[in-house]
């Protein structure tokens, strides 16, 4: 027995293993030097502030109605996608470009390997930017004061679309190493997300929800405010986009010059695992129903999502009567309590007439207006409940988001709110004799009769009628009850109401 | 021996400037390396597909300015193609040896844009032929969809292939894209919108004399550099690999 013999061997597995990560780690930090991705950066910047975020200055200062344009409707992911499937494209189609594909394979290392390095920086860069970017962009608006909360699950969605961007636009490149591989991608990916649009903006249910692009019933006030935003959408999307981006990864190790068999195999795994979570994402999304604070998937749906967000309300009167709004909506508190003001002086003295009124969340409807959702007047003592984000679009001011969105349209549109759920008219347009009342009110609180049709057109509720004209027996009986005065008119008014609010009350009871 | 015969031998056949195969052997070259035919059957395609969008009226939901965004966006696609084209894949060796190569730069950009042009006229032609059962090209055109007609459509494709030309002298020829890209981005906002810059020349009507003053500036100023520069692939100046 010699000593060679009897020395123990060398543990060099460990060693061994410990150099793979090693090796994988230096081949990466490699490609994200030598990676192109860099060079576009600036410029998606610049589209960056001129498509996401400059549009966005002119809402409300609120997150949900802010993000609306970058976020719910996706143009975060159309000012990154095409490029990050571009650039992508160009990455993989270098071994092919260099005609170097042959050296590649002889490698020690699998090409699948080298290629899902190459990939794996250009998403690096490209995710990694798009988190900086709407980081930068959420702390500009923190700055500003914006209140909510963040569509967190959406940037979540958007870094993963840019992920499956660059996984696409990759294997475009690897499977056709061409110059014309880049613009190909990235036109081809801007056209998948003009389609989106285009779909998001028509379709308000089933599988076209699972489109990032798409806003119909899932990105609403108050998300963020009074309830949460709920994950069920965005998880199914997730699992889309990462669906594509995997199956993508694992086609570009289905070729013989990706690896060994056993490899190969594996990659065929990953791409039937990746298209598998795809249809499943569709599927899911296809059951999705529209829910009070948003889209719910039931089989995604957690109960604790529903949970509302606590809040201390701010507060003011409106003609001696409280009015608190949610603090996020607190720059609006002046306008409102001013808006309302009229309306409590003219129904004073009335039975049933609110002590309080209390700011609710708006409920969510299936395409992107939200409109017919009015103020309701319950409970003992009475208190007005009001759905303030239903009529953001009236908000006066710099962030008012209605073309007409001015004091007078707010202060006009909340009169005919709160008259119409004084008569009792609930969700909908109301009994003749209400409309009538209502008429009539809205003439007490400084709107004139002949210019209430212009308040009803100019946009919500959807249950109020349209009419280009006041006339009619509607119109004529509100001018007669307002010609008695304001004492005989509010006598007559204290004695009818419990009537007129059960529906009772016909228009030829009006005097 | 002397070199007396040597100075009395007979030309060889590279040496025979006269005729007409080797006057267009340089040309054939020059767009074989360019890759130009298979930019053609790409605009082709382009083609199209802009047919097929105003055979089927895919639009885009909004106003009049968004119904023009397909085919702005097949435009841009076309004028990415022929701004790629400009990559030449020998660099400095070929800047050197080369003098005819401004001029076959400036041929090449011109008949692409040209022939781009022709094979998306056809195409929206066949599409507006198609839809509306007209028969006159031009009228047909406007009537079916496509916004303006030729003539906003040549205004808008030689703008943008004019940005593709300055982004591939700027940034690398293969990055040509980059520029007609963003460039659709910033108009799909613009028409969204009201916009006033004549800069935004698809957002304006096909006779608007600023729009397409602004359109020939960027074409010219494109087609010049990259006629007199070429693209940035100089061994200075690298572009990203």
């Amino acid at each position: 027995m010699t000593a060679m013999t009897a020395a123990p061997a060398r543990p060099r597995a460990p060693r061994a293993a410990s150099a793979v990560p090693l090796a994988a780690a230096r081949l990466l930090r490699i490609e994200l030097r030598r990676n192109a991705m860099p060079w576009v950066l600036p410029l998606i910047a610049v589209l960056f502030w001129f498509d996401s975020y400059r549009p966005s200055t002119g809402q409300p200062p609120i997150y949900l109605l802010r993000t609306f344009w970058n976020m719910g409707q996706g143009h975060t992911i159309i000012d990154f996608g095409p490029f990050v499937a571009g650039v992508a494209a160009w990455m993989g189609s270098r071994d092919g470009r260099r005609h170097t594909r042959d050296l590649v394979t002889a490698a020690a290392r699998a090409r699948y390997a080298a290629q899902l390095a190459t990939w794996a920086a250009t998403a690096i860069w490209a995710v990694g930017a798009y988190l900086v970017f709407v980081g930068v962009l959420f702390a500009v608006y923190a700055h500003q004061g914006v209140a909510g909360e963040p569509p967190w699950w959406w940037v979540a969605v958007g870094a993963t679309a840019v992920a499956a961007f660059s996984a696409a636009g990759f294997a475009v490149g690897a499977f056709f190493p061409s110059r014309f591989a880049a613009p190909l991608a990235a036109f081809g990916g801007f056209f998948a997300m003009v389609q989106s649009s285009q779909t998001g903006f028509r379709d308000s249910g089933g599988w076209a929800l699972i489109l990032p692009t798409n806003s119909n019933g899932n990105f609403q006030p108050d998300s963020g405010i009074f309830y949460r935003y709920l994950p069920d959408l965005p998880i199914a999307r997730l699992m889309f986009l990462a669906g594509i981006a995997v199956a993508a990864l694992g086609l570009l190790g289905l070729p013989a010059w990706a690896g060994g068999p056993r490899l190969r195999r594996a990659a065929a795994v990953v791409t039937v695992a990746g298209v598998a979570a795809t249809g499943t994402a569709v599927g899911l999304a296809s059951t999705a129903q529209l829910g009070p604070h948003g889209i719910v998937i039931p089989a995604l749906h957690d109960a604790a999502s529903d949970q509302p967000i606590r809040y201390a309300p701010v507060c003011s009167r409106a003609a001696a009567v409280p009015v608190c709004l949610n603090p996020a909506y607190q720059p609006y508190l002046t306008d409102v309590t001013a808006a309302l003001a009229p309306a409590f002086r003219e129904v004073s003295g009335l039975p049933g007439v609110p002590v309080r009124v209390s700011q609710v969340g708006a409920l969510y409807a299936s395409s992107n207006g939200v409109s017919s959702q009015p103020m309701t007047i319950t409970g003992r003592p009475p208190v007005l409940s009001l759905p303030l984000g239903a009529v953001l679009s009236f908000l006066p001011g710099p962030g008012g988001r209605h073309p007409r969105g001015t004091a007078k349209a707010f202060d006009r549109v909340l009169a005919l709110l709160f008259a119409h759920a004084f008569v009792g008219a609930g969700n909908g347009a109301g009994t003749p004799a209400q409309q009538a009342v209502q008429a009539a009110l809205m003439q007490g609180m400084g709107i004139p009769i002949a210019a209430q049709p212009s308040v009803v057109n100019l946009g919500p509720p959807s249950w109020a009628p349209t009419t280009k004209t006041a006339s009619g027996p509607v119109y004529a009986a509100a001018q007669r009850l307002t010609a008695l005065g304001p004492t005989a008119g509010q006598a007559w008014l204290a004695a009818h109401l419990t009537a007129l609010r059960s529906g009772q009350l016909t228009l030829g009871q009006l005097p | 021996m002397t070199t007396a015969g040597v100075q009395s031998s007979a030309p060889v056949a590279g040496r025979q400037p006269a005729r007409p195969a080797l006057v267009l052997r340089l040309p054939w070259l020059y767009l074989v390396s360019r890759r130009v035919p298979a930019a053609l059957g790409l605009i082709a395609g382009l083609a199209v597909l802009l047919w097929a969008s105003l055979r089927w009226h895919w639009n885009v939901a909004g106003g009049p300015a968004a119904q023009e965004f397909i085919p702005l966006a097949i435009e841009a696609g076309v004028a990415a193609v022929v701004a790629v084209t400009t990559y030449g894949p020998f660099g400095e060796p070929e800047r050197a040896a080369g003098r005819w190569l401004p001029y076959l730069r400036l041929g090449a950009a011109l008949a692409l844009t040209a022939a781009a042009f022709g094979a998306l006229a056809a195409g929206a032609a066949a599409g507006a032929t198609g839809a509306t059962g007209a028969t006159g090209a031009a009228a047909g055109a406007a009537a079916g969809g496509l916004a303006g007609g030729t003539l906003a459509m040549l205004r808008n494709l030689a703008g943008i292939v004019g940005t593709g030309l300055l982004t591939a002298a700027a940034a690398g020829g293969a990055f040509g894209w980059v520029g007609p890209m963003a460039y659709l981005l910033v108009t799909e906002v613009a028409l969204t919108g009201t916009t006033t810059t004549p800069w935004v020349w698809p957002a304006h009507p096909a006779h608007d004399r600023g729009a397409a003053i602004c359109a020939s500036l960027v074409y010219a100023a494109g087609v010049a550099v990259i006629t007199v520069r070429g693209t940035r692939n100089s061994g200075r100046n690298p572009a990203p690999e």
